[in-house]
């Protein structure tokens, strides 16, 4: 019985945990769609070597407020990225700062 | 649990996820480039063109699923962009700097690439048929078929009519052929412009082309002059480019808009003469007939396009509402609000690529979202822009956020802004074609 309760609670905990990565491993992919459309202007994965700064590898904390400040019409030498930025949550921006910072520089 | 904790997912994380696994269900994405996929042995994709859409589609499509099995049909070696063949009609640039090859398609993310036209599809036997006889299968197709003329729209504006009245609206020969008209236009000449009403390929385009045209004439053509006939009252960032023609060019550009008569109906392309809804005959130095459009040709074969002439898809993954397992991307789609550019073929590509790998895999679908940056060129140092965010609400899609460049703004933001025009040419030619 003892075991039978071992085996079932060991099941359900190694589902739940499958079940949670799986729910990260989501979550992940959805912050990676989202950062797909910034390639457009700063290079597939932030990676760009034009005009515009490149964002990957950058802090996160740098890029986010960056990006706060964007959204919330704090940067003076916005052009487009404010009115782009307006178009995501907060957590989204975060996820998107972490995002870049953890790509490599080119 | 936020996005924001799993952006940060560590490597030691993904093993872990790997060795439980999860990751053969849930395959890689946002990872970094695969290598050579060439002995991929998972599903089939065949997407049919490589323009802004298709080429974007393959390259996620493997960088979200490497083991996916890729394949691009396009006819041409070469791309030509549209965005940017303003700059080569004004001279600005040359043919080869918006030419795009698909050499990183195939040796970096082992995409197969086919140069071949796409004649047929069997939608039922889940099979494309190509011009030289060959048939492949597919678990999922993605067309970006691109745009067709509309050759019965316009009294006497057909194919032959063509090359004596470029349309120009599909870059490479046309481009060429207009270049080389206007440089051979005599100084005090006429270009005339004659826009299409709505839905067409690149709604700011006809109004770049005329303000790059003029700029053009500034330093070539002192005398000569731009009339734009126009089927319509309203276009695209229409008070950004009336005030800056005022500003550079002063009366040498005429806008002409549908209730001024502008809507051309009959065309004498040798006489280049035009005819409007009124019978007002204009007479052109060189005419330009950007015609009314409709879905490229091979979404008719596969049975995607409704009465429109255009593809309705479901706004979550592109997916054609008419066919299953085929998602249609870019200019082809009706996807109003978002405009038919580049910029939103490529990241409409995005959505489907990662519709496609979830609908394969049974995963719960990823959020829709897009982003768009149209910049027009007034001059080459003078950029304007409109950009938006759009999602779905309630099964359309709708705008997150956006609008245009302020109407009041210094030199210093106009010059910036075409500075971005130029960064971002080469960040989307980068991110579609690895060039």
């Amino acid at each position: 019985m003892i075991m039978r309760s071992l085996l079932l609670l060991t099941t359900v905990l190694a589902l739940t945990s499958q079940g949670a990565l799986a729910d990260e491993r989501q979550a992940e992919r959805q912050t990676a769609l989202l950062a797909s459309s910034c390639a457009n202007c700063h290079g597939t994965d932030g990676r760009g070597t034009m005009t515009l700064a490149a964002i990957a590898g950058r802090p996160a904390s740098i890029l986010e407020s960056q990006l706060l400040a964007f959204k919330h019409d704090e940067s003076a030498g916005a052009t487009v990225m404010d009115r782009i930025a307006q178009g995501y949550s907060d957590d989204e921006l975060k996820a998107l700062a972490d995002y870049f910072a953890n790509q490599p520089e080119l | 649990m936020t996005r924001s904790t799993t952006a940060s997912l560590s490597a030691s994380r993904r093993t872990l996820l790997k060795g439980l696994g999860a990751g053969a269900l849930l395959p890689l994405i946002g990872c970094g480039p695969p290598g050579s996929g060439n002995d991929a042995s998972g599903p089939r994709v065949v997407v049919v063109g490589g323009g802004f859409g298709g080429a974007t589609a393959a390259k996620y499509l493997k960088r979200f699923w490497p083991n996916l099995q890729v394949t691009l049909i396009e006819p041409n070696k070469v791309f030509h962009t549209c965005p940017f063949s303003n700059l080569v009609l004004a001279g600005e640039r040359r043919m080869e700097s918006i030419a795009h090859s698909y050499d990183e398609l195939k040796n970096h993310y082992g995409v197969q690439v086919i140069h071949a036209r796409a004649d047929d599809i069997d939608p039922d036997g889940h099979r494309v048929t190509l011009d030289n006889g060959d048939r492949l299968t597919y678990d999922r197709l993605v067309l970006s078929p691109g745009i067709d003329i509309r050759w019965d729209a316009i009294e006497g504006y057909d194919r032959a009519a063509a090359e004596h009245a470029p349309h120009a609206w599909m870059a490479g020969d046309q481009t060429q052929l207009l270049r080389r008209q206007l440089e051979g236009m005599p100084d005090d000449g006429v270009f005339i412009l004659s826009a299409p009403a709505d839905p067409f390929r690149c709604p700011p385009g006809p109004y770049e082309r005329a303000s790059l045209i003029a700029h053009y004439f500034t330093q070539h053509k002192p005398r000569a002059k731009v009339l734009i006939l126009d089927a319509k009252d309203n276009f695209s960032k229409q008070g950004l480019f009336t005030s800056a023609w005022q500003e550079l060019y002063g009366d040498r550009i005429e806008w002409v808009g549908l209730s001024g008569d502008g809507a051309v109906m009959r065309v004498d392309a040798e006489r280049r003469e035009v005819e409007t809804e009124f019978g007002s005959i204009h007479k052109a130095s060189v005419l330009n007939v950007v015609p009314p459009q409709k879905a490229g040709l091979i979404a008719d074969r596969a049975g995607v396009t409704d009465a429109s002439g255009w593809v309705p898809v479901n706004p979550n993954t592109f997916e054609s509402t008419q066919v299953k397992d085929i998602y249609v991307v870019g200019d082809a789609t009706v996807a109003a609000p978002m405009p038919k550019s580049g910029f939103v073929a490529n990241t409409q590509a995005k959505v489907a690529a990662a519709a496609i790998v979830s609908s394969l895999e049974g995963t719960p679908l990823l959020e829709a979202r897009w982003a768009n940056t149209c910049y027009s060129l007034i001059n080459p140092e003078y950029g304007i822009s409109v950009a938006h965010v759009y999602n779905v609400q309630n099964d359309q899609i709708s705008i997150a956020s956006g609008g245009l460049s302020p109407g009041q703004a210094p030199g210093t933001t106009r010059r910036l802004e075409a500075e971005y025009a130029y960064s971002w040419y080469n960040a989307i030619a980068q991110d579609t074609w690895g060039s």
